[in-house]
């Protein structure tokens, strides 16, 4: 017998919530259902306000992080492709003349150089 | 030739907007025939709804700012130069270093001020949440008051049908008091008093611009023995006898008066004329649906600066930005703009220092209250703190 069929009086949704969940029940996995939101409801009790703003900030990080590097490798791509010919290699020297590309590297360079620090 | 775009303000509003302009029109940028510029009076970028939370002791300054430019795409063009003049008629617009930039399409995306001087003795006496250091000298006062009384009032636009700066903000703070005075063990001694004006926008002798949640205030104010008082609309105050005058003729004293001030565009909007505002508040005609300035060529707004009957913050810029992104790019491909703006906004409302309540509204339905939860405070700390940065980036 459906588990609906038991319900005394007739409430719509109610009937159509357990009508999805019949197949759970017949297969004995609803015990797998109830203990991921035991899961989820444990997270809750223990997240608090200090546990969320570090996780922002590691999102705000990671996204910050990947979006600068993504940018900077789709405008190069851009870049590079609207060349006719590769550069020659004055055209790359020449390249370093532009302040933009002395700090880039000098970026690269210092983290690099903390890297190793960290070692 | 090239297509020039505008975009005058560094504040959410214009950085999403110029961020999705970049990725909707990055064919054209790429082959030259589009550049967009973004002018911004600060190196800097504020999340201005954290000033609330500085009132709080809950945010350092240092967190509530990011260099702009660390915001924007690479191919923005960013300059922090002051908008000193528009020339809506020769497409062009004047900067404080004396530089003139001629534009395709004008986004005017310079917020609104609070204007706390427009009422009598206000400045001089009231708190406000809406800077940064007013912010601090709130926070001051919220964490020394021992005993005595907190006045909550706000004031609404002059303008018919347009709101104060954060619809909700005014609930959010007043919850917020009542737990901080809780924590700091003085509530008992510490009356606090919400009051809202006769007026506001469309409805009257209310306790929320919107009636649903303005019928669920009564129950969660009596819950924490929060007064709340209808029709009182702020018309002066007395600094010195510190006490709250309305224009509906009564008279409540104060320790400390916390007030959501009246509020204005910036000095360059009000000087363009453009603006048909009364008491010289300087919304601009817009679209309710396009988001162009009504009577000029190209030139859209975004945020606060608009004379519609939405929340002015963050949330509703978030659904513009797409709109006026879609209508530019239409502009430029087809010719005229194709999309329309419904009036979205939403927000998760802090309801007390640990609880949230996420909310949506627009032209055609009121926000609909639920019970706030401790999820709900979760999803706004990490909105706070993290995601808010993503929404600017043009990333959410």
């Amino acid at each position: 017998m459906d588990v609906a069929d038991t319900l005394p009086g007739h409430n719509a949704g109610l009937v159509a919530l357990l009508t999805k969940l019949q197949p759970l029940l017949d297969s004995g996995r609803m015990d797998n259902v109830v203990d991921v939101l035991a899961l989820v409801s444990d997270l809750v009790d223990m997240l608090d306000g200090a546990m969320v703003e570090k996780l922002a900030l590691l999102f705000e990080q990671a996204t910050a992080v990947s979006w600068n590097v993504g940018n900077a490798a789709r405008m190069a791509t851009a870049q590079t492709q609207a060349e006719e010919t590769p550069p020659s290699l004055y055209g790359l020297l020449s390249l370093l003349r532009e302040p933009d590309t002395r700090r880039g590297v000098a970026l690269a360079l210092r983290t690099l150089n903390v890297l190793g620090r960290q070692l | 030739m090239s297509k020039h775009i505008v975009i005058v303000g560094g504040g959410v509003g214009g950085t999403m907007l110029a961020n999705q302009l970049v990725t909707k029109l990055y064919s054209e940028i790429l082959r030259g025939e589009v550049c967009i510029t973004l002018l911004s009076n600060s190196p800097d970028h504020f999340y201005k709804p954290a000033f609330m939370y500085v009132a709080f002791n809950q945010f350092f300054d240092e967190e509530l700012k990011r260099p702009e430019r660390s915001l924007l795409r690479p191919e923005i063009d960013f300059r922090v130069d002051e908008v000193t003049r528009f020339d809506f008629a020769g497409q062009h617009l004047h900067t404080r270093s004396g530089k003139r930039y001629g534009y395709d399409f004008l986004v005017i995306a310079t917020g609104c001020v609070p204007a706390p001087e427009r009422i009598e003795g206000l400045k001089e006496a009231g708190d406000h949440f809406y800077d940064y250091a007013a912010a601090r000298r709130l926070a001051e006062r919220l964490n020394t008051i021992e005993r005595g009384r907190i006045f909550i009032s706000v004031s609404f636009p002059k303008t018919p049908n347009v709101p104060h700066q954060c619809g909700i903000a005014p609930v959010e703070t007043t919850l917020m008091l009542d737990d901080l005075l809780r924590r700091r063990g003085v509530r008992d001694k510490v009356e606090i008093i919400y009051t809202y004006p006769s007026v506001a926008q469309l409805l009257r002798n209310c306790l929320f611009m919107q009636r649903p949640v303005g019928e669920a205030l009564p129950g969660i104010f009596e819950q924490r023995n929060i007064r709340f008082q209808r029709d009182f609309t702020l018309g002066r105050v007395d600094a010195e006898r510190r006490i709250a005058y309305s224009e509906e003729g009564e008279e409540q004293p104060f320790d400390i008066l916390m007030a959501t001030p009246p509020i204005r565009a910036v000095d360059v909007v009000l000087e363009s004329g453009v603006s048909q505002a009364e008491n010289d508040e300087g919304w601009l005609p817009t679209n309710h649906e396009t988001l162009q300035v009504y009577g000029l060529q190209g030139v859209y707004v975004i945020g606060d600066t608009v004379d519609l009957p939405i929340s002015k913050a963050g949330g509703a810029c978030h659904n513009q930005a797409p709109v006026i992104a879609n209508n530019i790019t239409a502009e430029i491909r087809l010719g005229a703009p194709n999309s329309v703006y419904e009036g979205r906004v939403q927000a998760v409302a802090q309801m007390g220092l640990n609880a949230g309540m996420p909310l949506w509204y627009d032209y055609a339905h009121d926000v609909l209250p639920t019970p706030p939860s401790k999820l709900g405070g979760l999803l706004r700390t990490g909105f706070n703190r993290g995601l808010y940065w993503a929404v600017a980036r043009g990333m959410l």
